[in-house]
């Protein structure tokens, strides 16, 4: 099932549509008040028509695809948009699109704090998703339920921990990386429930025995697109163990909200127990370890920093990334993109290259 | 650490006068020889302010030099509520300002490469090139820059500055503080003004640690007061430039900003804004303009071109085209006023989550319009900043609006206002030229 076919499954059930942009916000409010989301990483390709050329060249294909996309009607499917706080671009475009043209539907935004934990950001977490709920309601006429939310919270904690449990236990998953991250890229669209289901099947799958047997490499950047990247890793002979994407493994949080209290409460809690993401600001010592520390327990041999050209947060931590695995003596490819359809012969050979130099590595005596 | 401190106070109140009263005598007897107050080429005559601006920058940098281990250092973003920090006693450092200054002196690329070496992308602001690789490598053009206490990073200007900071932190293992001001749309919720006054109090905790003092009330509420008069002098100086002709041009007020900028809040700052608007209203009843023949009137959105200002500049005055008001130099003027002296925390929330860059683009087509109105504006040259995306992004339909709803016309200029690399002379000077024609 695509993005079009589930807005119309849930159309039919009575729910809105809410489109939104990258990467983080708190879904299970949407879940909690029947509200329907659909993720737009872009769409990756060529840009869906002429609204791209209203955003500079210089700016990363991200925003500029999403703005042509919505202004080619592309999200018309939708009944509303919901722009995260992700960054100066996306921040940008949540003016530009819905100010000056490209979606006349109604425009949320979510405004998740930047930097690190404490009583400021926890409080204004809470008072933002009260003000996000308040906007929902505004769509769909009906106020959000506590209950409701406590109960999505629990819902999107057994999505959450099937996908740790998938994501830390790949090696043991007789799954390709193409099957796996089409599994895990359709939460973006798909009803929780549906996606739940689909992880579960997916779960039962997860035996005692290594089901990979190619080059382990863990995986750092914004978003796997092109998606054709997991077949060249995987004709190349490699698969990838560890998954640091912000579209991906950032979103699965290091613990479990906590039971009882104040949903709202839980969910602000939550927005403190993610992967470090530069996206949200944080300790960069904190983030490197906590990539080194992936890397080693997934037994990685190797690592890909494949970055979408221009995204700021991702290239600032590049250098870190560098001296961090540098440090460690382990071999790091860089790949820069533009979300283009399908990658380009030059990075594949790059790509085959530096799996044959980390699998000759972990051959050598 | 006393050793140290007689070292800093001897250079920031004897020898760096001294040395500054020195080059005046020798600055003066070369004008003389030259003629002073002269107009040279399409200009009109030079601002003498200048002369105050360039010691008072020198001054602020000779006594950072020695400033490390002697008072607190912090560096600190241009949108950072600074006010905060003053009666600490903290000596302040503006990254973006230093490498305003880089890029003038056209180290920048030399600067920019050694970031580049150390795997930072040239795709990233110019200034955070130019201070990462001044970090790398310890070159500056100021002499030296003290070694920061504390970091802190406010995102009204930019989400790069969070980036770019959490990698200062990184490297020089000291506190970073954020002030995180959420971008506002429409009007500021309270729920995010809480937020930023909450964010400052929880500052001025980790500062009076840094600086092992507790903060004076009295201090930041006459700090405060200063900021205010500060914005509010500064406001003066622009409006000067609604007089035909314009007593100076906008590539002057650039550099006159530098204060409003980096010594908002002090005694110095506000001096010097009273004597430049004085000259500046000395200058209109005169008569006396900032180009010698001033016939087209522009606006100029976003940083200046640094390094290429003077070329510029003159390009333009040729053709008596005069930048008379800029985003960038109103910004300074606009969100200062809302600082109360009375409510140090929440009304700084207000001021500075107001910031021209932090709000959506509605409030930026007005403000544009708003100062072609005032200054008599009919034209606008944006500047399609490549490193600076959270200014760049929207130009193209603001320019759009402004000429279909006001009739100025506009020219997408591409540039980066650091890194002389990403200009096309040719290329840029062509369109400049064919734009100039426009109002023939």
């Amino acid at each position: 099932m695509m993005r079009t076919a589930a807005i119309y499954a849930e159309r039919k059930l009575g729910h809105k549509t809410v489109a939104v942009l990258p990467v983080h916000y708190p879904r299970e409010i949407f879940t909690a008040m029947d509200v329907h989301t659909v993720e737009l990483w872009g769409p990756p390709g060529p840009p869906r028509g002429p609204d791209a050329g209203r955003i500079q060249a210089y700016a990363c294909a991200v925003v500029r695809n999403a703005l042509a996309f919505l202004a080619s009607g592309g999200a018309d499917a939708a009944d509303a948009i919901l722009f995260p706080h992700t960054c100066d671009s996306i921040q940008g475009l949540a003016t530009l699109a819905p100010d000056f043209g490209g979606w006349g539907k109604p425009a949320l935004r979510y405004l998740h704090p930047k930097g690190g934990d404490g009583p400021a950001a926890r409080t204004f977490v809470r008072a933002e998703l009260v003000h996000l709920a308040d906007r929902l309601a505004e769509l769909t006429g009906r106020p959000l339920a506590l209950p409701r939310l406590a109960e999505a919270i629990r819902l999107h904690a057994r999505i959450d921990r099937l996908r740790g449990e998938i994501l830390s236990r790949r090696a043991f998953l007789g799954m390709d990386d193409r099957e796996l991250y089409r599994l895990l890229r359709r939460g973006e669209f798909l009803a929780p429930g549906d996606h739940l289901a689909e992880l579960a099947a997916a779960a039962r799958g997860l035996g005692g025995e290594r089901a990979q047997r190619g080059v382990p490499l863990m995986v750092t950047g914004y978003v796997p697109e092109p998606a054709t990247i997991l077949d060249s890793l995987a004709s190349a002979g490699a698969f990838v163990a560890a998954d640091d994407y912000a579209a991906v493994g950032r979103r699965v949080p290091l613990s479990p909200p906590a039971d009882g209290g104040d949903p709202l409460d839980t969910l602000a809690a939550k927005a403190f127990t993610m992967p470090p993401c530069p996206t949200r600001g944080g300790d960069q010592d904190v983030r490197m370890e906590y990539l080194e520390t992936l890397y080693r327990r997934s037994e990685s041999a190797g690592l890909i920093v494949h970055i979408q050209k221009f995204c700021e947060p991702e290239l600032f931590d590049v250098p870190a990334i560098r001296r961090r695995f540098a440090r460690i003596g382990a071999p790091l490819l860089y790949l820069e993109g533009e979300m283009e359809a399908s990658l380009s012969g030059q990075v594949v050979t790059r790509l085959e290259a530096f799996v044959e130099m980390v699998d000759a590595g972990r051959k050598a005596p | 650490m006393i050793a140290r401190r007689v070292r800093y106070e001897i250079t920031a109140r004897a020898l760096g006068p001294a040395l500054v009263a020195m080059e005046r005598w020798r600055s003066r007897l070369r004008r003389r020889g030259r003629g002073a107050g002269r107009a040279e080429g399409p200009f009109g005559p030079p601002l003498e302010s200048t002369r105050k601006l360039k010691e008072l920058t020198a001054l602020h940098y000779l006594a950072g030099r020695f400033a490390d281990g002697a008072v607190p250092v912090a560096w600190v973003t241009s949108g950072f509520p600074v006010e905060m920090l003053r009666p600490l006693g903290f000596h302040t450092v503006y990254p973006e300002n230093h490498g305003a200054i880089c890029s003038v002196k056209r180290m920048v690329p030399e600067l920019s490469d050694a970031a580049e070496r150390e795997g930072y992308s040239r795709d990233l602001c110019g200034y955070a090139r130019a201070d990462l690789g001044s970090v790398a490598t310890g070159k500056t053009p100021v002499g030296r820059l003290p070694r920061p206490d504390l970091l802190c990073c406010c995102t009204n200007i930019c989400q790069t500055v969070l980036y770019w900071y959490r990698a200062l932190a990184a490297h020089f293992r000291v506190p970073l503080v954020v002030i995180d001001t959420p971008f506002v749309y429409g009007e500021a919720q309270p729920h995010l003004l809480a937020y930023v006054a909450d964010q400052l109090r929880e500052l001025t905790e980790i500062a009076e640690r840094v600086a092992g003092r507790k903060v004076d009330r009295a201090a930041l509420v006459e700090t405060m007061r200063l900021a205010r008069e500060g914005t509010r002098l500064w406001d003066e100086c622009l409006r000067a430039g609604r007089a035909r002709p314009s007593p100076w041009t906008g590539f002057d007020s650039f550099f006159h900003l530098a204060p409003i900028v980096a010594m908002r809040g002090t005694r110095e700052c506000n001096a010097y804004y009273r004597m430049l608007r004085d000259e500046l209203n000395d200058r209109v009843a005169r008569g006396v303009g900032g180009i010698a023949d001033e016939r087209v009137r522009l606006l100029w959105d976003n940083l200046p071109i640094w390094f290429n200002l003077r070329d510029l500049s003159t390009v333009l005055a040729r053709n008596g085209f005069n930048i008379v008001c800029a985003t960038y130099t109103n910004a300074w003027a606009e969100a200062g006023s809302m600082i109360d002296p009375a409510d140090p925390e929440g009304s700084s929330a207000r001021a500075y989550l107001h910031v021209l860059l932090n709000r959506d683009l509605p409030h930026k087509i007005s403000i544009m319009k708003r100062l072609c109105r005032e200054h008599g504006a009919t034209g606008a040259i944006f500047h399609s900043d490549r490193s600076c995306k959270p200014y760049s992004i929207g130009q193209i339909d603001l320019m759009g609006r402004l000429a279909s709803e006001t009739g100025v016309k506009g020219l997408l200029l591409e540039a980066d206002h650091a890194d002389p690399r990403a200009w096309s002379e040719a290329q840029a000077y062509n369109r400049l030229h064919a734009f100039m024609e426009l109002f023939a």
